[in-house]
């Protein structure tokens, strides 16, 4: 897939060509070395293949002085998208010793097995093993989850790159996985939620919450309807505050048991 | 304030513990009795996706009243409207799981049919009666899906079949070959969202309650009065309200 932006009227004259996968720029770059290296680990970042132009345009803004038109030429027809990929800083705190810690939501996927493996110990969920977590993490339709990045006082403040680019973040900041929540899908009628988990160090200020609603908004937002989730008795009530009521109209979830 | 939910892959061991009795009051008086009826005398059942032709599938879920919608709309005769064929496309693709059963479509007419002049045979089409039923030439009477992550869970939908041909094992048979690929592939934690009456179904083919005792639960948010910034879809009939954004975030 290639986007095209053109970028005038000052010169020179660029032409940006870039492809997605595999991660080559096109000789036509003629930007300065540093945002050629950042454009190819941008690229090389993102999993899904469908970018549109206001993805780039944000990242365009944040670094071109004039950036203007940005054509994106037609892509093959697809049956569907997949769900935007999505990154923001969700809360900004000071904290008393002047560090400042942001809580980055993401759903580009970048969720590390054995992270994910510490924070399932942290809140007192069985062991899996890591090589089936990882397969679960890469089928399932979206995986949303809660960064830590805590940055000491006196560094400068992160540009868009660094939100987007969380390798960069890592050389410079203290980063943590602490909280996630994915859901499977049928991609058109059928979602089920599963493995929702906030760090104990952080819960109770909303996040499980906002996890658990970004995913029930990208859910909607394709028409997937029928969203299902097992609740464990302690949270029925979390989830009921969400908007799921539960056995609607007597349906239950029943489950596999072998029969030796 | 707890935000961490329950999971269901409670690793093996532990998971495979008998399931909790279902108190039997409950359930036996609500039970559809059909009679058990042996299988049909052909039948070819597939887990190849290509079989599945999208059209015959939606036929056979209009002709069990079945819709993909839990909640579905009802037409003034009670049956649901007929599914939507591009999204019906791509449920199947990504699902990980088909198996579709076919049979011979004389053997099918024997059965629907309520006279008893079809008792002796199938006329004198001795080559038609040997030669076995394929997916091409067969017609569709029974299908099932499931839709799993590849690693810890799956989920089984839409298992349907065709109402002449039901009480002879063959929604069991589905079910059971379901359960036989998601095992090979190493997941054994297996879900199947049901209604009361398809419970007795699912208990034959070995659910049952799930024995942590989590709660089945789906979203129902809807719409009291009329808001214009809210984002809200219609899921058969239910009218479903999105959570509103809430950037920048306040708890």
């Amino acid at each position: 897939m290639h986007i095209y932006g053109a970028v005038s009227p000052s010169p020179p004259r660029v032409i940006l060509s870039l492809f997605c996968c595999p991660c080559q720029i096109s000789n036509q770059l003629q930007f300065p070395c540093k945002l050629d290296t950042d454009f190819r680990r941008g690229i090389r970042k993102l999993k899904g293949s469908h970018v549109t132009a206001a993805f780039w345009e944000s990242i365009k803004s944040g670094l071109l002085k004039n950036p203007t038109q940005v054509i994106e030429a037609p892509s093959t027809v697809e049956e569907e998208e997949e769900p935007l990929p999505e990154e923001f800083v969700l809360i900004e705190k000071t904290h008393p010793d002047g560090s400042i810690e942001q809580i980055i939501f993401s759903s580009v996927g970048d969720v590390d097995v054995n992270d994910l493996e510490a924070l399932c110990d942290k809140v007192g969920w069985p062991r899996r093993p890591l090589s089936k977590i990882a397969a679960a993490l890469k089928n399932s339709y979206m995986v949303a989850a809660l960064h830590s990045v805590r940055k000491s006082p006196g560094e400068e403040m992160m540009n868009i790159l660094v939100y987007l680019e969380s390798s960069l973040a890592e050389e410079n900041d203290q980063k943590k996985l602490i909280g996630m929540a994915r859901a499977t899908s049928d991609h058109a009628f059928n979602a089920t939620i599963w493995d929702v988990l906030v760090d104990p160090d952080y819960q109770g200020q909303g996040l499980g919450k906002a996890l658990v609603e970004k995913l029930i908004r990208a859910l909607l937002q394709r028409d997937i309807g029928n969203i299902t989730l097992f609740a464990d008795s302690q949270v029925v009530e979390f989830y009921r505050n969400l908007g799921f009521e539960p056995d609607p109209e007597g349906i239950k979830g029943m489950f596999w048991y072998p029969k030796y | 304030m707890a935000v961490a939910s329950g999971i269901h892959a409670a690793y093996l061991p532990s998971k495979f513990q008998p399931p909790p009795k279902t108190t039997t009051s409950k359930t036996t008086h609500n039970k559809t009795f059909r009679p058990r009826r042996p299988p049909p005398p052909s039948l070819f059942i597939s887990t190849n996706p290509t079989h599945v032709n999208p059209h015959h599938l939606r036929d056979l879920y209009t002709l069990s009243n079945h819709s993909c919608h839990r909640f579905p709309a009802l037409a003034a005769d009670g049956r649901p409207d007929p599914v939507d064929l591009d999204k019906l496309r791509i449920a199947l693709s990504h699902s990980c799981i088909v198996v579709s059963v076919f049979s011979k479509p004389e053997v099918v007419s024997y059965y629907s049919s309520s006279s008893s002049e079809n008792a002796m045979g199938f006329g004198g089409d001795w080559l038609r009666r040997v030669v076995p039923v394929t997916a091409e030439n067969g017609m569709l009477v029974g299908f099932g899906r499931a839709v799993s992550d590849g690693g810890l869970t799956a989920a089984i939908y839409d298992v349907v079949v065709i109402p002449s041909l039901r009480g002879m094992g063959i929604g069991k048979m589905i079910v059971k070959r379901i359960i036989s690929v998601l095992t090979s592939r190493g997941i054994y934690d297996i879900a199947a969202l049901c209604s009361h009456e398809e419970r007795s179904f699912f208990e034959a083919c070995g659910f049952g309650e799930d024995s942590l005792g989590a709660t089945t639960m789906m979203y129902t948010r809807t719409v009291s009065s009329c808001e214009a910034n809210h984002m809200v879809k219609h899921v058969g009939r239910k009218l479903l309200v999105a959570p509103l954004v809430r950037e920048p975030f306040k708890p």
